[in-house]
């Protein structure tokens, strides 16, 4: 029997090793990605029943505060602005985990994160939570949010000097205060109607939804022949209603059937699509592609909110046929660009050439008002140098002052836009524009979308898009 | 029957002694850290506390030196501080279960000495074999018994007398380990023998060497099928099996037993909608991590939430884990103590079962040597059963995990198990 006793010895020994290998793998190798699994609401639990800090707008207005309750969860989360400041907020919730600044910030909030500066910091028990004042002007998002109205879309603005956001609005929005409640039954209900709401309501669409940027991409197709292919800016190309492209029967033409062609400013002043298609034919695939990598399509932008969406350029393989580069060319086919995005390509026009990391954290505070942390300008992308950012500058000047972007002028200011139209479904198009101002000394770059707008005309973007930028610049130069 | 000069007994005892009062140190400081963490505080009455574990665990100690002064040193102390570390969970997590799980521990201790004194010579119980059979099998169908078994958790493994609920199944692995025990060494060479089928050796195929098995079989069935358990079912053929293979060193009851498993485990697949769920979350708890896969995913949050060194006692939240203070308190350690903590269970265990299996091969008697064996099997199959099984290595079939979790059963039945262990480890001990 001792054989078999000695085997068995083993053969339990080795099922504990594989306990104790398991253990390894969930408790090492897997720890992180478990502990912050957003189904796992342990850390928020223990933030939910202490004191949080509150989240302030840029000129201290209160965004969110917690007021006590004699419940066991002691402190209910309030947002004073309701639905308007959600994209940025996101959400705090019991059952639901968190999103936006509650969720980016939270350790900061609930004090987990504390700076020592003296013994006694180090030695109090009770956690120090923090203010978070973010970049947002209160101004800025009520002039964009009822500029958008009640029409589903993104207004994004941003200080293209420091990468700023100074606002972000989305519609439809959310209220996040029923997701704070402490009546989990009601957070459940509210949850489930947001989520089953096909508007998608919870979806900050200026930093996590992707849309085809349409004629808005023309910018990063100009910057491409500027900096690349000086021959290629000064070419004129035949006035066509058309572009015949090889491979296939459908030629690329102009909205509305018109005619148009000439050299680069006269083809963005019009925002002409025979033209930028051969342009692009001229560049190639590969030269397109590392203009739009250049500007941050393909990489997940440094935005301190959580999950940013990644733009979509064709890898080449994708980029082989004429169709293909001359519609990529005009930000059709498979390109894609979150609202952010479209910003930041005006930030790099504005800015010299240099794309600032954006961001909506302007400063921490600690309990006593000294502030432990500032937000820093960084450098993400450098796409253009100086001189060839202000020859595209005045390039979108003329798209405001003799092109398809004359509405979004504002009275004393020089304003540079592109508008666009991106064909969606049938009849539909989203009306875009991405836009800067003041020209000579920029201080904020606006991007705006309107989804599904009907008609299909390069107008489009003109007269749904544009009026919404001009009211988000005003209100931002005010 | 000398492997140890009678030198070594004192020493034996102030080794055991030693760990003792170590085990008593480190749970009161546990049970305070647990009470600081929970309310900032020392518990209440921590000097009262503290008096009465020393009490027990001295108890206990005293009883060994008196009673089996040459036993295995190691068993007793490792067996107490799974118990002192189970007690400090649940106080940290239900002060009213905690305070049960005192009183349990009371009564385990006294099963524990009871048996040492009750059991002068461990060989003298294979003469009551077939009372433990018949005491085995009515332990096990007792919660059948209309009117006395209680359903708790879609489970019918309780009974309940008056205000005390109680598991027989607990009680009836030992008793039938030893029936089995006695049994097969009996017959073990009558099982071993084998004829020649061409290459093939097979035992005999005669229905007394058969019925054994298909006895374990048919009782297990019964425990999954009438039961619902699991768990115990999974424990009961484990041992069964063991102890044939024990006992007569033939691979061919290890994959005829296999064998009878899968097919048992595939048709309760197909039958139970339970099973299928315990698969379906145990393949992938995530796409239902809401809903059925809710335990096992809160489970996996809590060692991932632990890390390498845990939140510290009462800092964590795995009182979100249903169950945890009965077949999930591993995962409260997780989250609790980190993989450091886990890894010092799993040492616990790992010694508890090197130290039967030593018994078991330093026994000369043979009913004694597979007793021994077989007990130190029931043990440690059970620790992975339910360790494996809540961090998803197997299917989770809910069983307690021995001395840690809360249950009276259990952790007497476990002190009755040790007690068997060290008596026959005392080969020194009183003949009467």
């Amino acid at each position: 029997m001792d054989v078999q006793i000695r085997r068995l010895g083993i053969a339990l020994l080795v099922l504990f090793g594989l306990l104790f290998a398991q253990l390894n793998n969930l408790q090492f190798r897997q720890a992180g990605r478990l502990s912050n699994d957003p189904r796992n609401t342990r850390a928020i639990v223990v933030d939910f029943s202490r004191e949080r800090g509150r989240i302030l707008a840029a000129d201290g207005t209160v965004l969110a505060d917690s007021i006590p309750t004699d419940d066991t969860l002691k402190r209910l989360r309030r947002y004073p602005g309701g639905s308007l400041y959600a994209p940025v907020l996101g959400y705090f919730s019991f059952n639901y985990g968190s999103d936006g600044v509650e969720r980016a910030f939270s350790a900061e909030l609930a004090g987990r994160k504390v700076t020592i500066n003296s013994l006694d910091d180090l030695l109090s028990a009770t956690p120090k939570t923090n203010d978070v004042t973010l970049t947002i002007q209160p101004a800025v998002q009520q002039a964009a949010a009822q500029a958008l109205g009640n029409r589903r879309g993104a207004v994004v603005a941003l200080d293209p000097r420091t990468g700023a956001v100074l606002a972000m609005v989305s519609f439809p929005s959310f209220d996040p205060n029923p997701l704070a409640s402490h009546d989990l039954k009601a957070v459940q209900r509210a949850w489930n109607g947001y989520q089953a709401d096909p508007a998608k309501p919870m979806l900050p669409r200026p930093y996590r939804e992707r849309y085809s940027p349409g004629s808005t991409f023309k910018i990063v197709t100009a910057s491409a022949a500027i900096g690349g292919r000086p021959d290629l800016a000064t070419k004129t190309y035949p006035t066509l209603r058309a572009l015949d492209l090889k491979g296939t029967s459908r030629d690329l033409p102009n909205f509305g059937g018109s005619s148009c062609g000439g050299q680069l400013p006269e083809l963005l002043r019009v925002s002409c699509n025979t033209g930028f298609g051969q342009l692009g034919l001229d560049l190639g695939g590969q030269a397109l592609r590392d203009e739009a990598l250049s500007f941050g399509w393909g990489e997940r932008p440094p935005f301190d909110l959580p999950a940013p969406a990644t733009s979509f350029f064709p890898p080449l393989a994708e980029l082989r046929t004429e169709p293909q580069v001359a519609t990529s060319a005009i930000g059709q086919l498979d390109v894609s660009a979150s609202p952010l995005q479209m910003a930041l390509v005006s930030c790099a026009v504005a800015n010299g050439g240099t794309i600032l990391e954006p961001h909506v954290l302007a400063s921490v505070t600690d309990a006593q008002g000294q502030v432990v942390r500032t937000a820093e300008p960084k450098v993400w992308k450098q796409p253009m140098s100086a001189g060839d950012a202000a020859q595209l500058k005045d390039l979108m000047v003329s798209v405001v002052q003799r092109g398809t972007a004359g509405r979004a002028a504002v009275p004393g200011s020089q304003v540079a836009a592109k508008t666009g139209t991106a064909q969606t479904t049938g009849d539909n198009a989203h009306a875009w524009i991405t836009a800067f101002a003041p020209a000579e000394a920029p201080r904020v770059a606006v991007a705006v979308i309107v989804e599904s707008q009907p008609g299909v005309s390069e107008a489009t973007g003109g007269t749904i898009a544009a009026p919404i930028a001009q009211a988000v610049l005003k209100a931002a130069l005010a | 029957m000398s492997f140890l000069g009678a030198a070594a007994q004192p020493a034996r005892r102030r080794t055991e002694l030693g760990l003792v009062l170590l085990v008593g140190l480190v749970t009161v400081g546990a049970v305070t850290l647990a009470s600081l963490g929970k309310v900032g505080e020392p518990p209440a009455g921590l000097l009262a506390l503290s008096g009465v574990m020393v009490a027990l665990l001295l108890a206990a100690h005293l009883a060994v030196r008196k009673l089996a002064p040459t036993a295995d040193p190691v068993i007793l102390p490792v067996a107490l501080l799974l118990n002192g570390l189970g007690y400090t969970m649940i106080s940290r997590l239900d002060s009213e279960l905690a305070a049960l799980q005192a009183v349990w521990t009371a009564v385990g201790v006294a099963a524990f000495v009871g048996t040492l004194w009750l059991v002068r010579r461990a060989r003298d119980l294979e003469r009551y074999r077939y009372s433990f059979l018949a005491l085995g099998l009515v332990l096990l169908l007792l919660p059948l018994v209309p009117g006395l078994g209680r359903n708790i958790n879609g489970a019918r493994i309780w009974i309940r007398l008056g205000p005390i609920g109680f598991q027989p199944g607990e009680l009836a692995k030992i008793v039938l380990a030893i029936f089995f025990a006695s049994y097969l060494v009996e017959r073990r060479e009558l099982l071993a023998d084998r004829i020649r089928l061409g290459p093939l050796r097979l035992p005999r195929p005669r229905l007394r060497v058969l019925l054994p098995l298909l006895v374990a079989w048919g009782v297990s069935i019964v425990v999954m099928v009438a039961e619902r358990d699991l768990g115990s079912s999974l424990l009961f053929f484990g041992l069964f099996i063991g102890l044939l293979w024990l006992a007569t060193g033939q691979p061919v009851y290890l994959i005829g037993g296999g064998a009878l498993f899968a097919l048992a485990a595939s048709v309760a697949y197909q039958m139970f909608s339970h099973v299928q769920t315990r698969v379906e979350v145990w393949l992938d708890p995530w796409p239902t991590a809401q809903g059925k896969g809710y335990q096992i995913v809160q489970s996996m949050f809590a060692f991932g939430s632990g890390g390498v060194t845990g939140t510290g006692l009462a800092l964590g939240s795995p009182q979100r884990i249903p169950a945890v203070a009965t077949d999930f308190i591993f995962a409260a350690i997780g989250e609790e103590l980190g993989l450091l903590g886990t890894t010092a269970v799993l040492i616990a265990f790992v010694l508890l079962i090197g130290s039967g299996l030593r018994i078991a091969l330093r026994v000369d008697h043979p009913f004694e040597k597979l007793l021994a064996a077989g007990l130190t099997l029931v043990l440690g199959l059970q620790a992975f059963i339910i360790i494996a099984g809540i961090t998803r290595v197997v299917p989770l079939t809910g069983i307690t995990l021995p001395f840690v979790s809360y249950g009276g059963s259990s952790l007497v039945a476990n002190f009755i198990l040790i007690a068997l262990l060290l008596r026959i480890s005392d080969q020194h001990g009183p003949s009467t």
